[in-house]
């Protein structure tokens, strides 16, 4: 077997170049062949396969020696052919073949001439003198050759015209637009007729092959008649589906088909009014249960001024109506200007109608609604009803006398606890003592700085003042004194024996010196702890309070001694104030007020009254409640009892709150502030804990000027009258009567 | 201890969604969000805090409430916006390969969705619609006045024009207008319809150009679910009244310009108008059981030949039978007797105010609107006609005998003699005469209306807010105040005269003087060395002067003291107030401050109008 294919595939490679004559009958052989090869082992046809193995050497030898003549005759024709090519040889880069007989089988067979491989054979070398290859030519560049021929030489550059000459070249010879440059040989070079048949296929998108034939007929090599597949490929038997419609089909074609019938698809239904959307009676059923939407807003309805033909004191000014144009759209108040036509017939159309329509429809759908309640009542209403203040008299109401200081600013005052005497110290360092039903000055001191702040010792049995200056506390013996009261004070004072010293020091010295007329006694705080901007006493008048920057101190007469309450307080002490009943003491500092027990010597409460920085504090005589001003204007009442919130909060000045106090007797305190005025409110405190504070302003109090921004700097209380004494930034210090 | 809570998954946050985030769940684009809450009447909500609603940012948003959204995501348009979208990609991929058949297919099964479910979810019931159809009407009148292009289809247009002529036949017909305002911006009429008052404003017949700063794509969403609710609410309408909706067009007299008189109203037997058949609202799947009825039903028609609604004839008969038959109760007989019914309501005459023109015949000068003044008149059972060159469907011509007013609108001119006596059959009339009567709902005297007279000023029927300033009132009291200073000038005028004559009448004259110069000039210094001057000149002694000055002074103190006290005591309990009080007392200050300031700015004004003109008058 493997012989024979081998031989069989011999024979065909040498019948190749013959013909392809008996391409048919050897196909078909061919596959008879392979079928007789499959069952050659069967004795029947034995016979004329052995016929053919024995030919077939024969033929074979034949054809070979046929060939060698054949090739003979073939290049004698070719050379026939050769002279006959001469004169077209330029337009065929490929050599043209030539058909001729064939000898052996009788039928034409293409023949190509020989190629024969010597030098001259390639025509694309043999006439290029510039023998250097494909190298870049810009190495040549600066030289006056281009290269080398065969033998070595140089081959000089050819003459190149300027761009002139270029110019002059194209207009003179008529193949210069068919040339190109050849780098090669840095010249011009005239394109062949091929070469430009080449480029013009290229550009019409050919093939570059003028012989190239798209349409030559195929070729069967594997079909056609008896080429058939007869055998199957596969032995499985035959899908049912092949010959089964589809069962999905038909579902979806029954689908359309009752859909049809049912008429709800119509085929090829006209386009008419019918298909338009037809009105019934929607609302024939039942509503559902859900709520419905809340209907929009309307817009409000067209007033007076909204007519063609309005009362004619509608119509805007020409100030008015220069003012609405000149306002943006949406600030206006209305959204047109009244205008007035003498008849129906004038009236133009309006230009923002559909603007307006447009507005209306984005507020519809673009805009939050928001369900508001209109509040239709009288806004006096809502002030609360108070007693009238002619029915909470006395209180005092207008100035019965000023006193004045030469100069400087009045920071300190206090009265003497039987309210006859008011003593007022400036910044000036002058401490004034006058009477408050005249105004007539008694006495008067001076010290070298400025007073910080004087009290009187609240006592009825001594009668003394002390007056805080730069470190040092002076207490002072006012003159004309019963002379009972005068010794008794001056023993308290300075008693002929002092008493043990404390076991603990204290850096605050007590000096005596009743010798000097200005004070019998002093006391000095430690060194730069500066001036004393508040002293406040203990209602039983044995203890005293400081406050300077250097800290708070609390000073116990009967012992001489001094002590620091506190090693260490957060925040800078504002104000300190004894509670008037308990052994409790306020603490005030920047935005809090701590209250201390004194006696167990820990913190009770810290209230936040909310105040940026507090300014003025005082304690209602009964000690349950507290009020708070602040340089941030507002006013806090506190009920200890009630929380650590102020009960409430007021803000009726105009600037900071500058000094409070209640009045130790009457229902009354009063406030002052840098606007100059002085407010006195009625304050009723009940025993009972479920009513509240009934809490009345009754009276504002003008007299005072304002000078560089400070108003009325201290506000005190007579103590058996309703009686206010106020001192100000002015100098003056006014007494206020009922 | 109770679960910990996450933040953002309760409350605010949870309840409001902002738009960007909607639309993301929507899985449509902004154009399609639009639309849907325009025809499902969503809006963005305001939250109590912005920022808890917004997990914590304070950027600018709109807000709308979850579950809207929520309800949206299921809502039947939304489906369709979605195949309309896949629709117009297939159509644009067709026409692009050019398959121009498979595209007119599609085209032809364009997704279309409707809008009645919308309706019935928007306006549960009838008189929820009937409230809420002003901005419909509106939109529906201003687009019958529209130019048609490319934006607005005339079918659109013709359809708007139509459901305007349906309203105003339905009006006509009802006779149910009771206002009509001729502002500047167009002309408003306010009818009651089944108790719910309905105000719609029609622009004047100009032609109107829409501005390039409006969005036309909203309007005709908006116009697209006016007209479907106007149509189901006219439907009823007409059916509550008997007649077939959508009313028969007679296009011959439709052509010819003849407007709302081209419809014309068609009695039905009334039935009860089922919906559509089921399928095609539910889209459900119609049962066979359904086609058999309804092919048995067919039968059953085209048997008969003549339809006859069975239930029909039994609400015919139901409704003799409900009569209201009285049972006078055995114990007291009398109380039920004075009830009325129904039928006895009916049977009253109507109110002279709705047949107020119905003795008088109009004629319509040509320059005047026809539409208006048709609706109008007709609105209120009179007779009009009109001239060719307004339009077709005139009931009679210009030398009808029965004509006793002409609706005119032109100054007046030169007439020959013989053409005043023609005129003078007719009662000439400006066309403010005809709305200032409806308004006032009686018969106005023509006179001040007549042609060429000025106009009494129009005033708007829906009246001002409450405090307001009222020009009527205002003209008699000014009017009076007037008129006294008038006659005491007067008055003084004459004693002037009989002073010359008699001394002691000088001399009460010199006081009453002197009383008054003090009273004016105690508190002016300028004003007072005017008054001393005149005092003098009347002949009264200084010392006289000084005393009379000196008491009214006193008296003026006093009054005024009296005045600050309560004044300062109101501000010191001001003190007392909350911070919320004081805010609220502060607003409604303001607001009553600024009402004030406008209404004695009007008055003023009158005033000085009034004065002007009799200064006028008597130059």
């Amino acid at each position: 077997m493997v012989v024979v294919t081998t031989s069989k595939d011999t024979r065909k490679r040498k019948q190749a170049p013959q013909e392809e004559v008996t391409n048919e009958q050897n196909g078909l052989n061919g596959a008879s062949n392979l079928e007789m090869h499959s069952d050659d082992e069967d004795g029947e046809e034995i016979g004329s396969d052995d016929g053919e193995v024995e030919d077939f050497p024969e033929i074979d030898v034949a054809s070979d020696s046929e060939e060698a003549e054949e090739s003979g005759e073939e290049v004698e024709e070719e050379d026939e052919s050769e002279e006959g090519d001469s004169e077209d040889s330029d337009l065929h880069i490929f050599p043209k073949p030539k058909t001729i007989v064939s000898d052996i089988t009788g039928r034409p067979k293409r023949v190509y001439p020989e190629i024969e491989p010597d030098y001259d054979s390639d025509s694309s070398t043999e006439d290029t003198p510039n023998r250097v290859g494909d190298v870049p030519m810009h190495w040549y560049d600066d030289l006056p050759h281009i290269g080398y021929d065969i033998n070595g030489k140089q081959v000089l550059r050819p003459a190149r015209g300027d761009e002139l000459d270029k110019f002059l070249k194209t207009v003179d010879d008529p193949d210069a637009w068919t040339s190109a440059f050849d780098k090669n040989m840095q010249g011009d070079k005239a394109l062949s007729p091929q070469e430009l048949d080449i480029i013009r296929r290229l550009y019409e998108g050919e093939n570059p092959d003028a012989q190239y034939d798209p349409y030559e007929p195929t070729i069967e090599w594997f079909t056609g008649k008896g080429k058939e597949e007869v055998m199957p490929l596969s032995a499985a038997p035959e899908p049912k589906r092949r010959w089964i419609g589809s069962k999905w089909e038909k579902k979806k074609i029954m689908k359309i088909v009752r859909a049809i019938r049912q008429g709800r698809i119509i085929a090829n239904k006209p386009k008419t009014k019918e298909s338009k959307f037809q009105f019934y009676s929607i609302w024939s059923e039942p509503p559902s249960s859900h709520p419905p939407p809340l209907p929009a807003p309307k817009p409000p309805l067209p007033t007076n001024s909204e007519s063609y033909n309005p009362p004619e004191e509608y119509l805007p000014t020409d100030a008015e109506r220069a003012e609405w144009q000149a306002t943006d759209p949406e600030d206006r108040e209305r959204d047109y200007l009244p205008q007035k036509y003498s008849s129906l017939r004038l009236v133009p159309g309006y230009d923002q109608f559909i603007k307006e329509r447009f507005n209306r429809q984005l507020d519809l759908y673009l805009a939050p609604r928001i369900q508001r309640t209109k509040i239709n009542i009288d806004p006096n209403t809502l002030i609360p009803k108070l007693p009238s203040p002619s029915s909470l008299k006395p209180f005092p109401i207008y100035k019965s006398l000023t006193f004045a200081h030469a100069r400087g600013r009045v920071r300190a005052l206090s009265i003497s606890p039987d309210g006859a005497w008011a003593l007022s110290g400036d910044e000036d360092g002058v401490v004034s003592l006058w009477e408050v039903n005249v105004g007539k000055e008694i006495k008067r001191w001076k010290f070298e700085c400025k007073i910080g702040s004087l009290d009187w010792c609240p006592r009825s049995d001594v009668t003394y003042f002390v007056v805080g200056v730069d470190d040092t506390l002076h207490f002072i013996i006012p003159p004309n004194l019963p002379s009972a009261i005068f010794s008794a004070t001056q023993s308290s004072l300075a008693p002929a024996t002092l008493p043990p010293p404390s076991a603990i020091p204290s850096p605050v010295k007590w000096v005596s010196n009743s010798s000097s007329d200005l004070s019998i006694l002093k006391v000095e705080l430690p060194p730069s702890s500066g001036t004393p901007t508040q002293i406040t006493w203990h209602c039983r008048g044995d203890y005293m309070s400081t406050v300077s920057s250097g800290g708070v101190w609390i000073h116990q007469i009967s012992r001489r001694h001094s002590q620091a309450p506190f090693k260490k307080v957060r925040g800078s002490v504002q104000l300190v104030l004894f509670h008037p009943t308990k052994p409790h003491f306020f603490v005030a500092t920047q935005q809090y007020v701590r209250l201390y027990n004194l006696s167990e010597q820990k913190l009770l409460k810290t209230l936040m009254p909310g105040i940026r920085w507090i300014s003025s504090m005082d304690v209602h005589p009964s000690g349950d409640h507290l009020i708070v001003g602040g340089y941030d204007r507002k006013l806090c009442w506190f009920d200890l009892e009630l929380s650590d919130k102020p009960y409430k909060v007021m803000r009726y000045h105009a600037k900071a709150i500058r000094s409070l106090h209640f009045h130790p007797t009457y229902p009354l305190f009063a406030s002052s502030s840098d606007d100059g005025a002085i407010q006195i409110f009625h304050a009723r405190v009940y025993n009972d804990l479920m009513t509240d504070p009934l809490i009345v302003p009754l009276k504002i109090l003008r007299g005072h000027t304002v000078k560089d921004g400070l108003g009325v700097l201290q506000v005190r209380w007579c103590n058996r009258q309703p009686w206010l004494v106020s001192s100000g930034a002015d100098g003056a210090v006014n007494v206020w009567c009922s | 201890m109770g679960r910990l809570r996450q933040k953002g998954k309760a409350g605010a946050a949870k309840a409001y969604i902002t738009r960007t985030s909607a639309i993301k769940k929507l899985q449509c684009s902004l154009a399609d969000f639009r639309r849907l809450c325009i025809l499902k009447g969503i809006f963005p909500r305001e939250p109590r805090s912005r920022k808890k609603a917004n997990k914590g940012s304070s950027a600018p948003t709109s807000f709308y409430y979850t579950k809207d959204i929520a309800y949206l995501a299921h809502e039947p348009v939304l489906k369709k916006l979605r195949e309309h979208k896949a629709f117009a990609k297939k159509l644009s991929r067709a026409l692009g390969r050019g398959e121009w058949s498979s595209a007119k297919t599609l085209e032809d099964n364009k997704p279309v969705y409707k809008l009645d479910h919308v309706i019935k979810e928007r306006y549960p019931t009838f008189i929820d619609a009937l409230r809420d159809i002003d901005d419909a009407l509106c939109m529906a009148f201003l687009f019958a006045s529209l130019p048609s292009n490319s934006r607005l289809p005339p079918e659109l247009i013709e359809n708007c024009t139509r459901l305007a002529s349906e309203w105003q036949l339905y009006i006509m017909h009802t006779r149910c207008l009771r206002k009509v305002f001729l502002s500047i911006k167009g002309i408003y009429y306010q009818a009651e319809v089944m108790d719910q008052t309905i105000t719609w404003l029609v622009p004047y017949q100009f032609t109107q150009s829409i501005p390039p700063d409006v969005d036309v794509r909203v309007m005709l969403t908006f116009l697209e679910l006016y007209q479907t609710l106007l149509g189901f609410v006219f439907f009823k309408l007409y059916a509550d009244a008997g007649f077939a909706y959508p009313p028969p067009l007679d296009t011959q007299k439709d052509e010819g310009a003849a407007g709302v008189g081209a419809f014309s109203l068609q009695t039905v037997m009334r039935s009860v108008q089922a919906g559509p058949s089921k399928s095609e609202t539910t889209g459900k799947k119609v049962s066979g059981k359904e086609v058999r009825q309804t092919i048995k039903s067919i039968d059953a028609s085209t048997d008969q030949d003549m339809e006859i609604d069975p239930n029909s004839t039994l609400d015919a008969i139901a409704d003799i039978e409900e009569e209201f038959v009285v049972h006078p109760s055995s114990t007291d007989p009398q109380t039920s007797a004075a009830l009325p019914t129904l039928h006895s309501l009916s049977a009253l005459p109507q109110t002279t105010q709705a047949s107020l023109f119905s003795p008088y015949t109009f004629w319509l000068s040509r320059e005047t609107s026809r539409p208006v003044f048709e609706f109008l008149v007709r609105s209120f059972g009179g007779r009009i006609g009109w001239p060719a060159s307004s339009g077709g469907g005139s009931a009679f011509g210009e030398d009808d005998e029965s004509i006793t007013h002409v609706i005119i609108d032109r100054p007046l001119i030169e007439m020959t003699p013989e053409e005043r006596q023609r005129r003078a059959r007719h009662k000439h009339v400006q066309p403010q005469w005809i709305v200032d009567c409806i308004n006032a709902g009686k018969i106005l005297l023509e006179e001040p209306y007549a042609q060429g007279k000025t106009l009494p000023p129009h005033l708007s029927p829906f009246g001002e807010r409450a405090g307001a300033y009222d020009p009527t009132e205002a003209v008699s009291s000014v009017a009076e105040a007037e008129s006294e200073a008038e006659s005491e000038e007067e008055e003084s005028e004459e004693e002037e005269a009989v002073i010359e004559a008699e001394e002691e009448e000088e001399e009460a004259e010199g006081k009453q003087a002197l009383r008054a110069a003090a009273d004016v000039a105690a508190d002016d210094a300028g004003v007072l060395r005017a008054a001393e001057l005149a005092a003098e000149a009347a002949g009264v002694d200084y010392d006289a002067f000084e005393k009379e000055v000196s008491k009214s002074r006193k008296k003026a103190k006093k009054v005024a003291v009296e005045d600050k006290d309560a004044d300062a005591e109101q501000d010191m309990n001001k003190m007392l107030m909350s911070n919320k009080q004081r805010k609220l007392y502060e607003r409604i200050k303001h607001s009553q401050g600024k009402r004030n300031t406008e209404r004695t700015k009007l008055e003023e004004r009158k005033k000085s109008l009034v004065m002007q003109k009799k200064r006028e008058a008597r130059a």
